[in-house]
């Protein structure tokens, strides 16, 4: 059915083939104007290619083999091969190989398989060609996940993204995030930080949600997971539903955005093959903070200056203590995957392995992985079952924390790391321990293992009718061991005399799934349906134990029961377990009439035992149009234009709490009272409840416009969106009394986020010996803050602060106020030093109704909160990337760039270590001489001082963020394998990532979390982040 | 096949028909807490719930608690700018000088800690009005405790913020706000009205608990304040609480002065009339991480290391009369040795300035400052510490009687006797300990002025005498660093009257009190905030 369907697309296309350039310049000329520039400089090459095309041949006998595959590689049996116009023909056998007898060396040949687009080459002298087949129309007919089922891209009408593995980003991927980033328009995937444990951080269409999370929904194969819950090689497409007419359907979990994972597969009747990806990656910090060396130090103390704390005195030695705890992190992964399948059954085995070494020593994660899928037809191909495990275990180093970073930046350059006995140098100075006996002195290792049983039921009567079920239960166990010696400083400065602690946790998960779903075809109707019921569980349990005061290291964490914390009292222990469930009954509807009208509605009735007594059940319905204009008879004239949809939608979503209890009256034993001479456990209540409580509703209206045309060759999408959040989760203050604490998560706020997303895609050429395809999507947000009270709870102002500097600024950094959007940076506005040093802001001077009347200056250490103001905003308001992919023969390289503009940050090193005054050592740029100015004016007085003032948070420390950078450069080489036994393809491959940054933030990279109500924050103890170097190699046997 | 599709269905719908409630059941399954729709409380929770009104007090001794709230503002204490830190964002400069926001944590923490206990002790009220938690034979005396602990967090609002909302039940209904006088009389109706329904034992049952004596000292407080809260002064009422209390013969003043700040301070004490107890293990304090230097960990051979900070004004020690022993009692001086006899530091009496910010320096050295050392020094736990708080001594009932004397123009050869009783613990010689009348009734003997770098007065600004200035002096010594000298400067008229050390005095006299904090405003629109504010 779906190949009849079709086929009037296919017919179009091939005339395509053929066209006149001149029709098509013609046309183009009553075409939108935006297009025509980018259309010019895609025709020019245009004509070269086909021009080659119709060179004319001499008939004669020639003989010609070749080898026939799809895009993956894998060979197509059984093909078609012949040379119209003749007799000669033939098929491919089973390593998709063939050998044909032409007419001539500039015979041309039709190369065709069932579901693949016939593709016609021409021989020009070669004895030898490969093809690649293309899968029909792939560009509009290929399948794009929606969830609980498949769409073909011709007939979305929601806002979806889908990037196939071809597509993927290269080099050292930490997760599938990673494989994205940068490869859809609205979907912002970073990785602020070099550590090899983390993971990146996702935000869809702005900031919707003050408390909910921004992570979207990942699907695994359709069972919630994670970015890493399969190796990224082990990963086939990657697809985003964008807006709330395509996440309806998932209700409480749907307002971030879904994000699909298909992991590869093996098909039926295909040969087994072996695929080996594997690589080596070097990585090192992208840039180190400048601080004092000691070298730098003594000029300054020759110079003149004198310091506290750290920096009292010259030690003697020569310590660069930031190479004392960085290295070169080498990771190493190497991934097997094994696939095959008989006519019935199929079957794939992925193992991977990696090991990965963080830029700081002590700090890294090996992680083992292994993934099988059995499936298996019967009864005529009605039944198909499928089951599936992965398995995962990941060992970490728990050693490493970021006081680890910050003592070595902050530590006397000319302090020895060891005293002359051996012993570590530990000096009486607040927060300043020995960074290298932190790492050294710590013994500890955490190891997961996750675990995901899948089996899956298909039972399919009919063609048009299916029944699935699916069950999953998986789980994830983690077990660590810690211990500091008694050379750490816990015991050296905190008496701990050793101190070990051991963790478990356990978490359970089960999934039960059942779908109905229906298509068929009624002439120019098409109708598709799907009903179903989804039910999930999570159980999380753990339990900890600390104890202490050992009598030897020599046991470290393996015998906690010789510790005498038990007897001082400082031994701790605890446990706890929660539970919630979460239940849904869908349904989805689909009707496309002739190709031209397209309606989906989709409905999802959902209800959360985290929910408030009052609140339990939600209905999220979408629904979404499509009108595909190219179709229509008074656009048929325009032969180049394969697709030109107009899409609209509109869907309601929701964010779920994130506490499974926030609705309950409960009572928890904690605190002790001394009571008849007893100490004996206080019982107070946990929280305020809210009956109330229920999920975060954000409703969400989507146009777009899809475009393709010259066969695939240039196509995109332009959205325009506006998302609504309603009772959106915030811990709200309330007045203490009546209540017992000073804040309950209510659904208080509402948000409004309207953004443009375009993404264009190009393929300027491509031909036998030369390919270059370019991407590039842009997409720019505004945030609304609407309002943040309800009828229960109000505010008597519209705003609060938020963000925090810590010690010793000890100020908040950030308010979200009403009118405004989410991420203002709030302070005092520097204007520059006086001559004493001391920083100079402006002042204000407000009437009843807040209005600024007047502004004066004066020292910071003066000014007070009624003169702070906004200071810029750390959410970037425009993103762009821009991805590009060249091959030329059997070279490819591909080009990965991102930008972020419109934004500021906070540059915390800068605020905490660039100020001479303070205890610690501190950065080069800390004797960097400031303007002076005028303190009646405000303005320069033409001197300059250094600064001589406390740490404070004004606005001199914001800076602008923009940045533009070359995220990933990767260069590889396929090697001709034709003549090589058992060997189906080699490639090798060169890739730098984080290769170049254009910005003129001075901090280490401004690329910083940009989620979060704190945006634009680039912590002083940031893992810095990396640039890494890796070469890799794919074989196929 | 239309049939088979049909059958198909119809399975579909009767299966989930009969799995419909199972499948759709969304009740919360609790494991790590009670929820208290299931808790029937017994006889042995009642002393748990009871508990909940009492235990927040120990934020007295703990980080930003009430402690800070009452020396911080005060001629005392004082925490400097140091080489590791204390600035943190000012707020300790904002105390000293009196610029506190309505944002002041300090304050802030006064306020909800108040209403944490104000609102645990309404919540098991109502239980145990309502029954639901049975309290048998012991409805009188559990009902009374509890209102007597309510109304000493009312009174603790009633000396810091004034107009404070007055809740005597656990609703949700958004309160009003009350006058210092509703909150005055509310405090004095409520511990008048329970106080004989106490217990008068001062055994371990009661140790840490409102007995009668607590009350009567709690009341003997608020009346002595009376003037300050009313602008009619009770003096008379205060001195009758002193006399209840003395007349029981319950009390008595300890041998030692550093007897009341043992670290095991228990019921024994005869001086301790209510005390807020703490452990080290299970309910520990941390102020002492804000007076001590890093270095004293050599000093004191502790198994922590402390952060440094807070000091003594140099003035107010040099107040101090020859041979009181509540100077080297009270305060950590001079040269610090290890065990083995090595110097490690020198604790100064100076210190040149809250911001120190002078040639270049923007820091109080570590030397800078005579440090709190009144509590017996712990090293052998780690970071907290378990010394209980004795938040009312028997000295004070004898001191506040001696006040009142003086007040009324009684009896001031007793109020003296009183003071001398007092004294006589401190001086080695008796005749030091001696005090008249006159004495009593002289020019405080702080030199107030604000200092310069090299701590001379400044700007000496209000030179009146301290009326009962002799006295004055007395409390200052006697109850260094125990929580009072706010209360007592305002009660004596120097807190915004005299200068000292960098602050100079804000005469209009709004700092009295402090604001309602801002969140709280911005959440109860019934709130207004405190004048001058």
């Amino acid at each position: 059915m779906e190949s009849q369907r079709t086929q009037p697309i296919n017919n179009k296309s091939n005339k395509n083939q053929k066209m006149n350039v001149k029709t098509i310049l013609n046309q183009m000329t009553t075409n939108k104007v935006i297009l025509r520039a980018v259309v010019s400089v895609l025709l020019i090459t245009w004509i070269g290619i086909t021009s080659e095309a119709y060179a004319a041949d001499a008939p004669q006998s020639f003989k010609v083999s070749g080898l026939v595959t799809d895009t993956n590689g894998e060979p197509i049996i059984a093909a078609n091969v012949f040379e119209p116009g003749t007799n000669n023909a033939t098929v491919t056998d089973a390593d998709g190989k063939y050998a044909i007898t032409v007419s001539g060396t500039q015979a041309t040949i039709s190369i065709s398989y069932i579901g693949y687009s016939t593709q016609m080459v021409n021989v020009s002298g070669r004895a030898y060609i490969e093809t690649v087949l293309l899968e029909d129309q792939q560009y509009l007919d290929e399948l794009v996940v929606i969830g609980y089922g498949s769409q073909k891209k011709s007939d979305v009408t929601s806002s979806v993204a889908s990037v196939k593995s071809e597509s993927f980003n290269k080099g050292a991927i930490l997760d599938a995030g990673q494989l994205v980033q940068g490869k859809v328009a609205g979907l912002q995937i970073s990785l602020p930080s070099g550590d090899p444990t983390a993971s990146t951080a996702v935000m869809l269409r702005g900031t919707s949600s003050l408390k909910g999370s921004t992570t979207p929904l990942i699907l695994v194969d359709g069972v919630p997971g994670s970015f890493s819950t399969v190796a990224p090689e082990d990963i086939e497409s990657i697809d985003v539903l964008k807006d709330g007419s395509a996440t309806a359907i998932y209700g409480t979990r749907g307002t971030n955005g879904v994000i699909i994972i298909t992991t590869k597969t093996s098909r039926r009747d295909m040969p087994t093959t072996i695929e080996y990806n594997g690589y080596v990656s070097i990585s090192h910090q992208l840039k180190k903070a400048d601080f004092m060396s000691a070298e730098d130090l003594r000029s300054r103390w020759a110079e003149g200056w004198s310091f506290s704390g750290a920096n009292d005195q010259d030690y003697g030695a020569t310590v660069n203590w930031l190479d004392e705890v960085s290295r070169t992190g080498i990771a190493n992964v190497h991934n097997v995957t094994l696939r095959g399948g008989s006519s019935q059954t199929s079957v794939l085995a992925n193992v991977a392995y990696e090991d990965r070494e963080g830029t700081f020593k002590a700090s890294g994660a090996t992680n083992l992985r292994g993934r099988m899928e059995i499936s298996h037809r019967m009864f005529d191909n009605k039944l198909i079952t499928n089951v599936s495990i992965i398995a995962n275990e990941r060992t970490t180093t728990p050693s490493f924390n970021t006081n680890v970073y910050r003592y070595a930046c902050i530590q006397n350059p000319t302090q020895p790391v060891y005293n002359e006995d051996g012993t570590y140098v530990e000096r009486p100075v607040y927060f300043y321990d020995n960074p290298v006996s932190l790492i050294n002195e710590t013994i500890g290792e955490g190891r997961s293992r996750n675990l995901r049983f899948t089996g899956r039921v298909e039972f399919r009567p009919v063609e048009s009718f299916a029944v699935k079920a699916m069950y999953t239960r998986k789980g994830q166990s983690y077990l660590s061991g810690y211990y500091n010696t008694k050379k750490h400083p816990n015991t050296t400065e905190y008496g701990y005399n050793g101190y070990a602690s051991r963790y478990t946790s356990d978490y359970v998960n089960n999934l039960a799934e059942i779908t109905a779903e229906w298509n068929e075809n009624f002439g120019k109707h098409y109708v598709t349906a799907i009903v179903g019921y989804n039910y999930e569980d999570n159980t999380s349990q753990n339990y900890g134990v600390s104890n202490r005061n050992f009598p030897t290291d020599a046991y470290t964490y393996n015998n906690l029961e010789t510790g005498m914390g038990l007897t001082d009292g400082n031994a701790t222990m605890y446990s706890y377990k929660d539970s919630d469930k979460l239940i849904g009954v869908f349904a989805r509807a689909t009707y496309n009439y002739d190709d031209r009208y397209l309606l989906m509605v989709s409905a999802r009735r959902e209800g959360s035992s985290k929910f408030g007594a009052n609140h339990k059940w939600g209905t999220f319905p979408g629904v979404s149009l499509g009108w595909r204009l190219n179709n229509e008879s008074f656009m048929k004239d325009y032969t180049w234009l394969d697709n030109l949809k107009l899409r609209a939608g509109y869907g309601v979503t929701g964010i779920n709490v994130g506490d499974p209890y926030l609705s309950l009256s409960s009572l928890s034993y904690s605190g002790y009272f001394l009571y008849n001479n007893e100490w004996i456990s206080t019982l107070t209540p946990v929280r305020n409840p809210n009956p109330d409580l229920r999920w975060e509703k954000k409703l969400e209206y989507n146009l777009g416009l899809d475009f393709d045309m010259f066969g695939g060759r240039l196509g995109g999408a332009i959205d325009l969106y506006r998302r609504d959040t309603k009772d959106g989760l915030w811990d709200y203050s309330v007045p203490v009394p009546p209540y017992l604490y000073g804040s309950i998560t209510a659904n208080v706020a509402q948000i409004r986020n309207t953004g443009i997303e375009v993404m264009i895609n190009a393929v300027p050429v491509r031909n036998d010996n030369m390919e270059w395809s370019s991407n590039f999507s842009y997409s720019t947000n505004k945030n609304e803050v609407v309002s943040i009270s309800n009828d229960q709870f109000s505010m008597s102002t519209d705003w609060f602060t938020t963000g925090h500097t810590g010690e010793p600024i000890q100020t908040t950094t950030h308010r979200v106020k009403v009118g405004d959007p989410v991420g203002n940076f709030y302070g005092l506005k520097s204007v520059g030093l006086s001559a004493e040093g001391k920083w100079v802001v402006e002042r204000l001077e407000k009437d009843d109704e807040g209005n600024i009347t007047n502004v004066y200056y004066d020292l910071a250490e003066d000014a007070g909160d009624e003169d702070w103001q906004v200071l810029g905003n750390g959410v970037p308001k425009h993103y762009l990337n821009w991805n590009n992919y060249f091959r030329y023969k059997n070279l490819d390289v591909s080009v990965t760039m991102r930008g972020a503009f419109g934004f500021q940050i906070l540059n915390y090193q800068e605020m905490y270590y660039a100020n001479p005054t303070i205890q610690y050592n501190v950065l080069n740029s800390a004797f960097d001489k400031h303007p002076v100015v005028d303190l009646t004016t405000g303005q320069p007085t033409g001197q300059e001082v250094c600064i001589n003032d406390s740490q404070r948070y004004v606005s001199d420390y914001i800076e602008d963020g923009d940045y533009w950078k070359i995220d990933n450069l990767t260069i590889g080489y396929t090697f001709n394998t034709s003549k090589i036994k058992y060997i189906r393809n080699i490639r090798i491959y060169g890739s730098c990532s984080n290769l170049f940054t254009f910005t003129k933030y001075s901090g280490l990279d401004p690329e910083v979390r940009m989620t979060g109500l704190d945006a634009g924050t680039d912590s002083r103890d940031k893992y810095p982040t990396i640039r890494s170097y890796t070469f890799g190699l794919n074989i196929t046997f | 096949m239309k049939k088979i599709k049909i059958g198909i269905l119809a399975i579909i719908l009767a299966g989930s028909t009969l799995t419909l409630q199972s499948c759709f059941n969304l009740d919360e399954e609790v494991f790590s807490e009670v929820t208290e729709a299931s808790f029937i409380p017994t006889d042995k929770d009642v002393a748990a719930l009871m508990a909940s009104a009492y235990s927040p007090l120990t934020f007295i001794l703990n980080w930003q608690g009430y402690f800070d709230v009452q020396e911080e503002p005060a001629d005392n204490i004082i925490t400097p700018t140091r080489p590791n830190g204390w600035d943190d964002g000012g707020t300790y400069r904002r105390m000293h000088q009196h610029e506190w926001t309505d944002q002041q944590w300090q304050p802030w923490n006064v306020y909800l800690t108040a209403y944490e206990g104000i609102n645990n002790a309404n919540r098991v009220l109502d239980q145990v009005k309502d029954g639901s938690l049975p309290v048998g034979d012991l409805y009188d005396a559990t009902v009374a405790e509890l209102r007597a602990i309510r109304a000493f967090w009312y009174a603790m609002l009633l000396d810091t913020h004034g107009n404070v909302p007055i809740v005597t039940a656990f609703t949700d209904e958004i309160p009003t706000q009350s006058t210092r006088q509703q909150v005055y009389d509310f405090v004095i109706a409520e511990l008048e009205e329970v106080v004989n329904d106490l217990s008068e034992l001062t055994d371990a049952t009661t140790y840490g608990r409102m007995n009668k004596w607590a009350a009567y000292m709690t009341l003997a407080r608020v009346y002595l304040n009376a003037g300050v809260y009313t602008g009619t002064p009770q003096w008379e009422k205060a001195l009758n609480c002193c006399n209840a209390i003395i007349n029981s013969g319950n009390f008595s003043l300890s041998a030692d002065f550093s007897d009341n700040f043992k670290k095991d301070l228990d019921y024994t004490n005869s001086e301790v009339i209510f005390a807020v107890p703490y452990d080290d293990i299970l309910a520990g304090s941390s102020q002492h991480m804000k007076w001590y230097p890093p270095v004293s960990r050599f000093v004191f051979q502790s198994k922590f290391q402390c952060w440094g900070g807070s000091c003594a004004n140099p003035q107010f020690i040099n107040s101090y009369q020859p041979g009181d022993k509540r100077l080297e009692k009270t305060w950590l001086m001079g040269p610090q040795y290890d065990p083995a006899g090595n110097l490690i530091w020198t604790c100064r009496n100076y210190l040149p300035s809250l911001t120190c910010n002078k040639d270049g320096v923007n820091y109080a050295s570590i030397d800078y400052g005579y440090r709190v050392y009144k509590w017996e020094f712990d090293n052998v736990t780690s970071y907290y510490w378990g010394n209980d708080f004795a938040f009312f001594r028997y000295a004070e009932t004898l001191l506040t009687k001696a006040e009142c004397l003086l007040r009324l123009n009684r009896d001031g050869a007793e109020a003296a006797e009183l003071v001398t009783m007092v004294r006589a613990r401190v001086f080695d010689n008796p005749a030091d300990a001696n005090v008249t009348e006159a004495d009593l009734r002289a020019d405080s003997k702080m030199n107030y002025g604000t200092l310069d770098w090299d701590n001379n007065i400044a700007d000496p600004g209000d030179q009146t005498p301290v009326e009962l200035g002799g006295l004055y002096d007395e409390l200052g010594w006697e109850f260094a660093c125990e929580a009072q000298r706010r209360t007592q400067m305002i009660r004596f008229g120097t807190f915004s009257t005299k200068n000292w050390f960098n602050h100079t005095a804000i005469t209009d006299g709004h700092t009295k009190i402090f604001p309602i904090p801002l969140e709280e405003i911005q959440a109860n629109a019934n709130l207004k905030q405190n004048p001058g504010y």
